[in-house]
């Protein structure tokens, strides 16, 4: 077997759906608000990169492209997420049984905005050019594309940063603090509303890196942020709704498994292996890797 | 030596001329230290303060409201508790008769609608086919067809969702698997129609058995999510694997209950009426489960109460795990029929829009109700297969219904009576709080709150009673007590002391004896057995009279302050 | 001090929990630069009044002027929700208990009591004086307060309280749960805090503790504020003969 392919496949992999877990996670734990309209933002945000592939990069020098193509897919993404914020988080977060209606609410977001999806743009799939160029490296005997250094770099980047801003900023401690006690935090002066529009903007932006660098393998259609959000949830569920290490290992271990599993089995076999993992976990550990920390919110 | 402060405060302030003189009345008998003549002040119209308060402009409605029924005249409670049906030792109609006691004649009510409007609705879903214009009937033929495989499944999925409160959003995987599966069997094996359900079943229990196990161990949304991503194992399981046709979007070609040989029209009108039997079949089972032994454990320990029906017995675990397995194997039936009525099944039937759909069903009729599930299938299935027309807008029509739904009702079109009852009733309580303000106690959310109403009444009546008797403390009667406590007194003391003693026993206070005859103290009474009064203050009273009098002192603070 | 600024103003409030009514039309004046102390006993509304002036009741009524301007409102549902716009018009409320962010360390924990714009800038300052109030918190700057002992958790807390550029302080028994030598120095430490144009309200059992400390005493009996609160109390004097 090829390892060193298999650990960079895996890496990548990690990589994009660590970004996607942790926005679910983030969401939840903040605001807990599970967001399955998250496959929307996704398809959204891809949606939103292709336009400005189409109208807005013309016009821009070649070197930022591919930043334009990325930062517009981004910027798309948080506004998908203030957008459901909007709809489903403030009319309901106060209201009784909120858990369940917030859930069902961005089902609905997500049933009507995929709909708007398909009759505004058609059935059929666009793609985005490659923002990361077509060269190629070569290190410790693995040929290694573009784009895969592409990804790694770029949303480790990008969580970095996320993590920083949430460790150091002020708006960061807000969310942190709303995270761990928001009976505290609302005593504290965080006002519920207003930061949980920067928790969904927040979310929304990774959904839509993760949405821009995974159309680099595939193609961007209505329906094509239902596998992510559901790979993205089971890892979030996997690593214990709510924590962020817990995410990032079970980021590392689904990722790996994928990358073994269509290396050793095939690719059909992948979700199968991927879920009998996820059950295995859960069953251990039925709040997942760190469903222990988990102590801010009863689910 | 006790002083009244001068009066500053009290209505009676300053006016001389308003003293009068009590005289008592058993100075003719020579009562012990009573004074025969003690000055009072004049006397006071209860009903003063009473007409003032209720001098609102806004009528004073009574509070509370009767349902209206409707009187049907006659006997007839005895007939209708005779009718029961089999297998329970259910009525039809719940009846009951009366006499009207202003025209003494028998009269009978029903106070359970829902059995007519269930028959009634049954009926014109099974004369619907007649009506049908024609241009359409086709198309209404397969929705109605569809709608009612559509409601057995979803009232399969109410049993998981309401009555067993598991989060599974599985439903589907298991429909679509048993069908799945018996369309392969019927096709490579030959398998008859009537075996498909029968299999069906079968598959249902494996399956139902098989994700029922992690339902013991997780809850809430680990739950729901898992069940969401087994939903996508068996789509992408299913849409890869060879055997299943992974090339013509399904899988087709199984033996079905219609006969080849009629018209096509004869065909959907039989496809209806099976599948219009099929929902009752689920109806049934609905009935079985929830209205019954299962149905009544569960709802003992509705979610957030679960420890409390543990302790007193129920085993509420098992009781759902029941609920979910039963549910899958009559979902696996219901798959097999699928399988035979369509003569087999499509891959969408795994997509996340199916999910969605059925969703919105359940969600739009309101969870945790029968009807709920019926109506809200029958209103998605006609926006989703008669209005065709429309287009993706159809769905994204049903996404707004959903969201709207969600967002206002609490819990789905069949719950907006109840929600707009308490809405009315939390409305008419506020008004009637605030017309009632200028002497009414109790502030609009409590009086919205407070399951007997009789409070909000008595606690207005004790303000009235309050404010006026506040203006009857003066100096004067301070005086009167302070020189006499116990015996008879001028009519307003009587009144203030009246009060007084009338208060609940919960901090009232009383008297201590220290040392007989040299000293007492003023204490707080508990109210409860087994508790110990308080001591209010430190001050001993060289006698009892004075220590009445402290009482008396204290009382009358207590009220002003209040 | 009659001619002192009325920091904190309620009259005829009024709130409670569903059909619970805990406090029952209290009036409640408190200046610049007192020192209150509330002492009532356990369930007689302090922490429900602290709680309805920040907005977080289940439902309240009445009038309430922090610094002149409104903050009471009529309001049945929704506990929470203006709670953030209070504290940012200069309320610190230091609960009771244990309301704190267990991953949070102390400096992030004091960090987060300066939401305030102003106090957010200031925060390196003001930490430095909190430190200096209560020394241990300054070798456990880097801590998760998680892991932190019960004394050393309310430390923290009134000092994220104290962080704040508030006018009015609402402190809820900090003594409750604590070694009495380490509630008295928690108490100390309050008593040592420079009030210029603020205030302070300490709500506190055990009225030992207070004793001679604070400029009065007021007692809450069953959501009524007791002695020296209420502006015309009649026959006063009866009292104290």
């Amino acid at each position: 077997m090829n390892w060193p392919y298999v650990i960079s496949n895996a890496i990548v992999l990690a990589c994009i759906y660590g970004t996607l877990a942790i926005g679910i996670s983030i969401t939840w734990s903040s605001l807990g608000l599970l967001n399955l309209a998250y496959g929307f933002i996704f398809a959204l945000s891809g949606y939103g990169a292709w336009l400005t592939s189409q109208y807005v990069v013309a016009v821009t020098p070649d070197a930022l492209r591919g930043a334009m193509i990325l930062a517009g897919g981004v910027a798309t993404g948080a506004l998908g997420g203030v957008l459901v914020c909007a709809l489903a988080f403030i009319p309901v977060h106060d209201k009784p049984n909120f858990t369940i209606r917030g859930m069902i609410a961005t089902l609905a977001i997500s049933l009507m905005g995929t709909q708007l999806l398909l009759w505004w743009f058609g059935p059929r799939s666009k793609s985005l050019p490659e923002i990361f160029g077509a060269s190629k490296r070569s290190l410790f005997g693995l040929v290694l594309t573009a784009d895969k250094i592409g990804n790694v770099i770029v949303s480790i980047a990008m969580l970095l940063i996320v993590l920083t801003w949430m460790r150091s900023s002020r708006r960061g401690l807000e969310i942190r603090a709303m995270m761990m006690n928001p009976h505290a935090a609302s005593i504290v002066g965080i006002g519920v509303r207003r930061t949980s529009f920067y928790v969904m903007a927040i979310t929304g932006g990774l959904a839509g890196l993760s949405a821009v660098l995974l159309s680099q393998t595939y193609y961007i259609q209505p329906f094509n942020g239902l596998t992510p959000m559901i790979k993205g949830v089971s890892i979030a569920l996997c690593g214990g709704l709510g924590s962020v290490p817990g995410a990032v290992i079970a980021a590392l271990l689904l990722g790996f498994n994928e990358a073994m599993t269509s290396v050793a089995l095939g690719g059909q076999y992948v979700l199968m292996t991927q879920f009998l993992l996820i059950i295995l976990i859960i069953l251990v550990r039925p709040r997942g890797i760190a469903g222990l920390l988990d102590k801010a919110r009863e689910a | 030596m006790l002083s009244p402060a001068p009066n500053t405060t009290t209505p009676t302030e300053g006016s001389e001329d308003d003293v009068r003189i009590w005289r008592n009345p058993l100075t003719a008998w020579g009562g012990a230290g009573a004074e025969p003549e003690v000055p009072t002040i004049p006397y006071k119209d209860p009903t003063e303060i009473w007409a003032e308060t209720r001098k609102s402009g806004v009528p004073l409605l009574p509070v509370g409201r009767l349902r209206y029924y409707y009187k049907w005249p006659g006997h007839g409670e005895k007939l209708w508790s005779k009718l029961r049906y089999w297998p329970t030792r259910r009525r039809i109609l719940h009846v009951r008769g009366e006499y009207n006691p202003k025209t003494l004649r028998r009269e009978k009510t029903i106070v359970d609608k829902r059995p007519i409007w269930w028959a009634l609705g049954l009926l014109a879903l099974a004369l619907a086919p007649f009506a049908f214009p024609a241009s359409q009937l086709n198309t209404l033929l397969a929705a109605g067809a569809f709608f009612g495989i559509y409601a057995a499944i979803n009232l399969c999925w109410m049993l998981v969702l309401g009555t067993a409160s598991i989060f599974s959003l599985a439903t589907y995987a298991v429909v679509g698997t048993a069908a799945f599966i018996t369309t392969w069997l019927s096709i490579s094996l030959g398998l008859p129609w009537w075996g498909l359900p029968i299999i069906g079943s079968a598959i249902g229990l494996v399956f139902g058995v098989v994700i029922a196990i992690p339902a013991t161990r997780l809850d809430g949304f680990y739950y729901s999510l898992l069940t969401l991503g087994l939903n996508e194992l068996c789509r992408v399981y299913f849409v890869q694997s060879k055997i299943f046709g992974s090339a013509t979007g399904g899988l087709y070609g199984a033996d079905t209950y219609v006969p080849k040989s009629w018209s096509p029209f004869d065909q959907s009108m039989l496809g209806y009426y099976a599948a219009l039997m099929l929902m009752c079949g689920a109806l049934l089972l609905y009935r079985m489960v929830d209205g019954r032994r299962l149905g009544r454990i569960l709802r003992m320990a509705p979610e957030k109460r679960e420890a409390f029906a543990e302790a007193t017995g129920v085993d509420f675990r098992r009781a759902r795990i029941q609920v979910f397995v039963v549910s899958s194997i009559a979902l696996g039936f219901i798959g097999g029929f699928y399988a035979a009525h369509y003569r087999g099944v499509g891959f969408s039937i795994f997509s996340f829009d199916t999910v969605l759909l059925g969703l919105a069903m359940l969600v739009i009729g309101g969870i945790g109700r029968a009807e709920g599930a019926v109506v809200g299938t029958a209103v998605v299935v006609f926006l989703d297969k008669v209005l065709i027309s429309w287009g993706p807008l159809r769905l994204f029509a049903i996404g707004i219904i959903m969201l709207l739904v969600v967002l206002y009702l609490r819990n789905g079109l069949f719950g907006i009576k109840q929600q707009f009852r308490a809405w009315r009733d939390k409305k008419k309580s506020e008004r009637r709080s605030a017309r009632a303000e200028k002497g009414g106690e109790m502030l609009p959310e409590e009086a919205t709150e407070t399951s007997n109403k009789d409070l909000v009444y008595w606690r207005r009546y004790d303000k009235i009673q309050r404010d006026y008797l506040k203006s009857l403390v003066s100096s004067e009667l301070i005086e009167e007590h302070k020189s006499n406590p116990l015996g008879q007194h001028s009519e307003a003391l009587e009144r203030l002391l009246l009060y007084f003693r009338r208060q609940p026993l919960p901090d009232k206070y009383a008297i201590q004896v220290v040392q007989p005859f040299k000293a007492y103290r003023i204490v707080a009474l508990s109210g409860h057995r087994g508790v110990p009064p308080r001591v209010v203050e430190d001050k001993l009273y060289p006698s009892q009279d004075e220590a009445y009098h402290g009482v008396f002192m204290r009382r009358v603070q207590d009220l002003l302050e209040s | 001090m009659a001619e002192a600024r009325e920091v904190l103003s309620v009259q005829g409030l009024s709130a409670g929990w569903g059909p619970l009514r805990v406090i029952h039309d209290l009036d409640l004046i408190v200046k610049a630069g007192e020192r209150i102390g509330l002492v009532g006993l356990n369930g007689h509304g302090k922490t429900t009044l602290f709680y309805a002036i920040a907005g977080l009741t289940g439902w309240q009524r009445g009038s309430i002027l922090l610094n002149g301007r409104q903050i009471g409102r009529t309001r049945s549902q929704g506990p929470g929700r203006y709670t953030h716009q209070i504290v940012r018009q200069g309320l610190a409320l230091i609960p009771q208990g244990d309301e704190i962010f267990h991953g949070l360390t102390v400096e992030e924990h004091l960090d987060s009591g300066a939401f305030t714009p102003r106090a957010w800038k200031e925060r390196a300052t003001r930490k430095r004086r909190i430190y200096d109030v209560f020394p241990p918190l300054r070798k456990l700057s880097n801590t998760p307060v998680g892991r932190l002992s019960g004394g050393e958790r309310r430390m923290v807390s009134i000092g994220r309280g104290l962080m704040a550029e508030a006018s009015l302080f609402l402190v809820d028994e900090p003594s409750l749960g604590l070694a009495p030598k380490i509630g008295k120095g928690v108490l100390d430490a309050l008593m040592s805090i420079e009030l210029s144009d603020s205030a302070m309200v300490i709500a506190e059992q055990n009225i030992a503790l207070l004793e001679g400390k604070v400029d009065r005493v007021i007692g809450m009996h069953v959501g009524k504020l007791k002695g020296g609160a209420s502006a015309a109390l009649m026959l006063n004097s009866n009292r104290d003969l």
